[in-house]
C-alpha cells in the first residue's frame, strides 16, 4: 500500500502540463491569443477572405451571421470541415452574433449597402472589423465610419488587399525612395465600363414573388437601402450596376486603384480639389482630379486588364525622372532607367494572404492596420467625389477643410444618402 | 475579359427615363397624383431631394408615413438646407409610428435640428426599445448641452442595448463639442463616460479620447 506522501509525489507529474496540451509546439498558438472571429454576409468574395483566415493557426472562426439560408450552412460546413468540428454557431440577426463576448473581430463581407452600418455596429459592440471594400455608400458614410473607429479605439482593414502585394509594394518604395523623382501624376484604372458603367442604374427590376423568410429575408437583404420589389437577381450578385446598391465603376474598382495610388505617394489623409468627368456612360471614360499641391490623379477605364496588360486593378506613378505601372498580373512595366531596379515579386494571391495576416497580427499587438478606417474614408471620399461629379456631367471643385463642393449645389446634396429605416449611422 | 452575364432588363414602366430631368414643378404634380406609381413617386423623392426642389417639401412630407416609401421622402428633404424642410419632420413626428416614425427621428438627428430636442428627449423614455434608442441616437447626433444632460441623466438607469446605444450617443455628442469648439464641455462628458458602470467599449472610447484630446498637440497651453 502507498503512503499518502507517496501518493502525492506521484500526483505532482501530470501537474505539469505538456505544452502541447495548450497548443504552443511547433508553432501552435494558445487558444488563449488566439484571435476568435465571426462573419456576417458571407458570400463568394467573403469565402475567399475566410479561407484564409483558417489557414492562420492564430485566429479562430466561430461564428456566421447572414440573411440567406444557404448561405450560413455553406460557410458553417465549411468552417466545420476545416476544424474538424461542428462549433461554427449560425445566426440570422447581426446583434445576437456581436453579443458574444468571446468574439474579437468580425469580416463583413455583405453587399455594399452594408458596409458601413454593420461595420459601426461593430465598433459599437467593441469588434475590430475586416470589412470588404467598397467600404462606403456615400461621402457620409466614409466620415461617419472612420469617425467611429476613432470612437471606439477599435481597428478596421478595408479590404483593399493590395496594400500587401509585393509588385504593388515595389512600385511604392520606387516612388518614396525617391528614384522616380518628383511625382506628377497618380493613374488608377477604375472598373471599366462594360462591367461596371459608371453611372449605375437608377431602375428597378419587375417584382417577383417573395421566397419564405426563412430562406430569404429580403427586408434585411435589403437593410439601409431603399426599398424595391424582390427580384432574384439582385440576390444572386445583380445588385451591382444598380445605383442604391452600388457606386459603379469607378467606387467598384477605384476603392482599390484610389486607394493604391493615396498609399503610395503618402496622400492617405487628404483628397483632390478638382474632379473633372470625361466620357460617358458606355466606352472608355475618366475623371481627371488635381490635388491641391498639383499632382495630378487620373482615374481612367484602361479596360480590363490595363493598356500595358499589367492585369486587373491596375495603377501608375509617374515621376520626373521615371514610370512605373502593375496590376493583378503582377508584371511591373516601368521606363527603361527603373528597370534594373525591379525584382521578381510574389504571385498576386499572396496579397490577400498577407493583408488578412496583417489584420489578424495586428488585432493581438494593437498595431494600425494599413487599410485602416481613416485611409479608406480618404480614398472612398476621393472616388464618391469622382463618382458625383460623374453624374453632374460637370468639373467639381472641393474643399479639403470644409468638406464641401465650393461649386455645386446639388453635388453637395448628394454627399449623402438617406438610410432606409431603421437603420441609421 | 470578365464581362457582365446576360442580366434581366426592367420593364418600361420601371425605368428612370425623363424623371431625372424633371423640375421642381413637375415633381410635384408626379408626388401629388394618386394615380402616379410607386417607381415614380420614389423616382421623383430622389431627384427633388438632388434638386433642392422646396416646392415639393409637402408632398415629400406627404409620404413619409408610407411603409415602400418613407425613406424615399426622408433621401428628399433630409440634404434640403431648407428650415421648412426641419419644420415638416419635425411635424411628422405625432403623426407616426413604427419604422416610419425611427427614420423621421434619424433624420432630425443628422440635421441636428434643436427644436426637435425636446420632442427627442420624451420619445428616448418611451418603453418601445427601438423607438427610444432612434431618439437617443438623434439626441447625440444634435449635441448641444441639453442633449448632454439628457443622455447623462438617462444612462444610469439603463441597461443592454440601449445602454449601448445611450453611451454611442454620448461620445457622438461629445464629439459635437469638440467640433464646435466646446473642449471643456466635451472633455467632462468623456470623464463622465469613462466610469465603471458605462459599456465598456465606449468606456475606452471616452478613456482614449481623454488622452487624445489631453496630449494633442493643439490641445490649450498654460501660460506661465
Amino acid at each position: 500500500m502507498k503512503t499518502r506522501r507517496q501518493v502525492l509525489k506521484q500526483s505532482l507529474a501530470p501537474m505539469i502540463v505538456p505544452s502541447v496540451v495548450l497548443g504552443q509546439r511547433s508553432g501552435q498558438v494558445a487558444p488563449s491569443d488566439k484571435v476568435v472571429m465571426g462573419g456576417i454576409g458571407i458570400g463568394s468574395r467573403g469565402a475567399h477572405d475566410l479561407s484564409k483566415i483558417l489557414k492562420f493557426s492564430d485566429a479562430k472562426f466561430l461564428a456566421i451571421c447572414d440573411v440567406r439560408n444557404e448561405r450560413r450552412e455553406t460557410i458553417k460546413s465549411t468552417v466545420d470541415k476545416a476544424y474538424g468540428n461542428r462549433d461554427c454557431k449560425m445566426y440570422s440577426d447581426q446583434y445576437e452574433l456581436l453579443a458574444r463576448p468571446d468574439i474579437d473581430a468580425v469580416l463583413i463581407a455583405t453587399g455594399d449597402r452594408w458596409h458601413t452600418p454593420l461595420s459601426i455596429i461593430a465598433a459599437q459592440h467593441g469588434k475590430d472589423v475586416y470589412c470588404e471594400k467598397p467600404c462606403s455608400m456615400s461621402i457620409e458614410e466614409s466620415w461617419a465610419l472612420a469617425q467611429a473607429f476613432q470612437r471606439y479605439n477599435r481597428l478596421y482593414q478595408a479590404g483593399c488587399q493590395r496594400r500587401n502585394g509585393a509588385n504593388f509594394k515595389l512600385c511604392r518604395e520606387l516612388l518614396q525612395s525617391g528614384a522616380l523623382g518628383k511625382l506628377k501624376t497618380l493613374y488608377a484604372n477604375v472598373g471599366p465600363s462594360v462591367n461596371w458603367p459608371p453611372l449605375p442604374s437608377r431602375d428597378w427590376l419587375a417584382g417577383e414573388d417573395l421566397p419564405p423568410q426563412g430562406v430569404l429575408d429580403w427586408d434585411r437583404w435589403l437593410g439601409p437601402a431603399p426599398w424595391r420589389p424582390y427580384h432574384p437577381s439582385y440576390v444572386q450578385g445583380g445588385w451591382r450596376n444598380y445605383y442604391d446598391f452600388h457606386g459603379g465603376g469607378i467606387l467598384e474598382w477605384g476603392s482599390h486603384t484610389v486607394d493604391l495610388c493615396h498609399w503610395a505617394a503618402d496622400l492617405d489623409d487628404t483628397q483632390p480639389v478638382e474632379y473633372e468627368p470625361i466620357g460617358g456612360n458606355t466606352g472608355p471614360y475618366a475623371v481627371n482630379c488635381r490635388y491641391a499641391d498639383g499632382v495630378q490623379l487620373i482615374m481612367r477605364d484602361n479596360g480590363w486588364d490595363g493598356a500595358l496588360d499589367t492585369g486587373s486593378c491596375s495603377f501608375r506613378i509617374e515621376g520626373e525622372n521615371g514610370w512605373v505601372e502593375t496590376g493583378d498580373k503582377t508584371r511591373i512595366a516601368s521606363s527603361d532607367n527603373i528597370k534594373p531596379l525591379l525584382r521578381p515579386t510574389e504571385p498576386a494571391p499572396m496579397a490577400l494572404e498577407n493583408h488578412m495576416r496583417e489584420f489578424i497580427t495586428c488585432v493581438r499587438t494593437r498595431r494600425t492596420p494599413s487599410a485602416n478606417a481613416a485611409a479608406a474614408a480618404n480614398s472612398h471620399v476621393t472616388c464618391h467625389a469622382a463618382f458625383i461629379a460623374f453624374q453632374r456631367g460637370k468639373k467639381l471643385t472641393w474643399s479639403v477643410e470644409k468638406r464641401e463642393f465650393t461649386n455645386d449645389d446639388i453635388a453637395n446634396r448628394m454627399r449623402s444618402r438617406a438610410l432606409r429605416e431603421p437603420w441609421r449611422i | 475579359m470578365p464581362q457582365n452575364n446576360k442580366r434581366p432588363e426592367p420593364p418600361a414602366e420601371l425605368r428612370e427615363g425623363d424623371i431625372a430631368r424633371l423640375d421642381a414643378a413637375a415633381l410635384v404634380k408626379i408626388l401629388t397624383n394618386p394615380a402616379a406609381t410607386e417607381f415614380q413617386k420614389a423616382k421623383a423623392c430622389q431627384r427633388a431631394g438632388e434638386l433642392g426642389a422646396t416646392e415639393a417639401i409637402p408632398a415629400l412630407a406627404a409620404l413619409l408615413a408610407d411603409e415602400k416609401l418613407s425613406a424615399y421622402a426622408r433621401y428628399g428633404l433630409e440634404p434640403m438646407a431648407a428650415p421648412a424642410a426641419s419644420e415638416a419632420l419635425r411635424n411628422s413626428l405625432g403623426k407616426l409610428k413604427g419604422n416610419q416614425l425611427l427614420g423621421v427621428i434619424a433624420s432630425l438627428g443628422k440635421r441636428r435640428d434643436t427644436a426637435a430636442l425636446p420632442a427627442l428627449v420624451k420619445l428616448m423614455q418611451r418603453p418601445d426599445a427601438a423607438l427610444a434608442q432612434a431618439a437617443a441616437a438623434a439626441v447625440g447626433s444634435i449635441g448641444t448641452p441639453e442633449a448632454a444632460r439628457a443622455l447623462e441623466s438617462a444612462l444610469p438607469k439603463a441597461t443592454g442595448m440601449m445602454q449601448i446605444v445611450l453611451a454611442d450617443s454620448a461620445l457622438v455628442c461629445a464629439e459635437r463639442f469638440l467640433a464646435d469648439g466646446q473642449r471643456d464641455q466635451g472633455l467632462a462628458l468623456y470623464t463622465f463616460l469613462s466610469g465603471p458602470r458605462i459599456p465598456r467599449a465606449a468606456r475606452h472610447g471616452a478613456m482614449s479620447a481623454i488622452v487624445r484630446e489631453e496630449t494633442s498637440t493643439r490641445r490649450p497651453r498654460a501660460t506661465p
